[in-house]
């Protein structure tokens, strides 16, 4: 019967179209977007993470080998650098932001391992309890932060991928058309595999 | 009369891009994902290297842990990392696994790669506070290590998977930092929830076209409504004889490794 028929793509057009508007992606980017600035905020913490257990490590260090002044300055330096420079979520769109946090961060690194490779010259620093318990703390760290770093560009790609496909694109360029694509880590080489701590 | 133009053309269309868009967030899987193991049981022996005697020792452990507080503790051996570093390795696995329950995050994963020497326990976001780094390092540095070294890789990790319990279990609630679990909010429509959609869409399409099906429905309706005093649902799990799968939770690198 030709009423069934023309009743039935009558309901199946307002049925599509009630499902198609929530999934053609007026939600999707605000979503990816939220999703990506919470992993954000993981990163920062897992960072933040880090230059809390420093203090504790230096003093540490110091107690065994105070005259290494040069490597343990150097650490103090670059952890007050390091935690100087703040993102929030409004600049992550930004690239040079994003590199001047990088930097930063990757500074610190470079000052810790050197920390690191000197106190092993110190059997007796090697072997105190407080030592060791910090090393793995430090290891466990860096490895969240390489964890929240991945996670945090997979979200990005998300969003950066939703802003110009196939039909969220539609959105981008109308509802959304003020939002930028968000910077990535820029990778640089040795940043994957956390400093490696020998016992 | 007509109810205005075929919305045929238009239904295959966009039927056409959605299925494109679903092919395409199919190929972003993960490229280590092809290669891991199943999660076939609380221990996948991959390489071959835990005898059955502590198979059969370990496993009502791990059981009868996740009965009494719902941790999934795994243990997996793999024959090659497939040059990966153990860390980024054990965190894939574990998350492809989903072990641990979805809202508590509370898996452990006891990752042995024989071929490359080393051995990792990674912990699920909530239990980084009672499994700490510090204390996962112990482990492997004194009981898992040693053992594997001279080449025990079966009291290795029956030692291991113990002193593991052992933490879990211990109540030190009163001098240990509760972490914040971290709970995943992207929300995963599984099959079930497809299924209901397109049960509801036709249910409601059948509505609207045909007025004998209406009152077919309104006499379920109402029969169900008045005969729902008896029989009701039962809920709880469904009895797996041996089937065991991940809860959907996730790990962040918390944990340790070692090598020997």
């Amino acid at each position: 019967m030709p009423n069934v028929i023309s009743r039935t793509c009558f309901a199946l057009t307002i049925i599509g179209l009630s499902l198609a508007l929530p999934s053609c992606g007026y939600n999707t980017i605000p979503t990816l977007q939220e999703q990506a600035k919470a992993r954000w905020s993981d990163v920062q913490n897992q960072y933040q993470r880090r230059a809390d257990l420093i203090p504790n490590l230096v003093s540490t260090v110091q107690g065994y080998a105070a005259q290494e002044k040069n490597v343990l300055t150097a650490v103090v330096e670059a952890r007050a650098k390091a935690t100087q420079v703040k993102i929030d979520a409004s600049d992550l769109t930004d690239p040079d932001k994003l590199k001047q946090f990088q930097d930063a961060q990757n500074q610190l690194s470079g000052a810790l391992g050197r920390l690191l490779a000197v106190s092993e010259n110190y059997p007796d620093l090697k072997s105190n309890q407080n030592f060791l318990a910090l090393q793995s703390q430090l290891e466990g760290t860096e490895n969240r932060i390489a964890v929240a770093r991945r996670d945090y560009i997979d979200a990005v790609r998300a969003f950066n991928t939703a802003l110009r496909t196939f039909p969220t694109v539609i959105w981008a360029k109308t509802a959304f058309s003020g939002e930028k694509p968000m910077a990535e880590f820029t990778a640089t080489t040795g940043a994957e595999t956390p400093p490696q701590v020998k016992f | 009369m007509s109810a205005g133009p075929p919305p045929f053309s238009f239904a295959g269309g966009a039927a056409r891009v959605v299925f494109a868009f679903i092919a395409l967030l199919c190929a972003n899987q993960a490229v280590l994902a092809v290669n891991f193991p199943g999660l076939t049981g609380r221990i996948v022996d991959q390489a071959n290297i835990i005898p059955a005697e502590t198979r059969s020792a370990i496993e009502p452990k791990l059981a009868d842990l996740e009965a009494k507080s719902g941790i999934q503790l795994v243990v997996a051996s793999v024959s090659s990392l497939g040059g990966e570093e153990i860390e980024p390795y054990a965190n894939e696995l574990f998350r492809t696994w989903k072990l641990g329950e979805n809202t508590k995050n509370n898996g452990v994963l006891l990752l042995v790669a024989p071929n490359e020497r080393k051995v990792r326990i990674e912990v699920g976001y909530g239990l980084e506070g009672t499994l700490t780094d510090a204390l996962s390092t112990v482990i492997i540095t004194n009981a898992i290590a040693p053992r594997f070294k001279a080449g025990d890789f079966g009291g290795g990790v029956s030692r291991g998977v113990d002193d593991i319990i052992t933490v879990l279990t211990t109540d030190a609630s009163e001098w240990q930092q509760r972490p914040s679990l971290r709970l995943d909010d992207h929300q995963t429509t599984d099959p079930l929830t497809w299924l209901l959609i397109a049960g509801l869409i036709a249910l409601v399409t059948l509505l609207i076209v045909s007025p004998g099906f209406r009152w077919f429905f309104l006499n379920v309706v109402l029969n169900v409504l008045l005969n729902s005093g008896r029989g009701g649902f039962s809920s709880g799990r469904l009895p797996g004889g041996g089937g065991f799968s991940g809860g959907g939770g996730s790990s962040g690198g918390g944990g340790a490794s070692g090598r020997w």
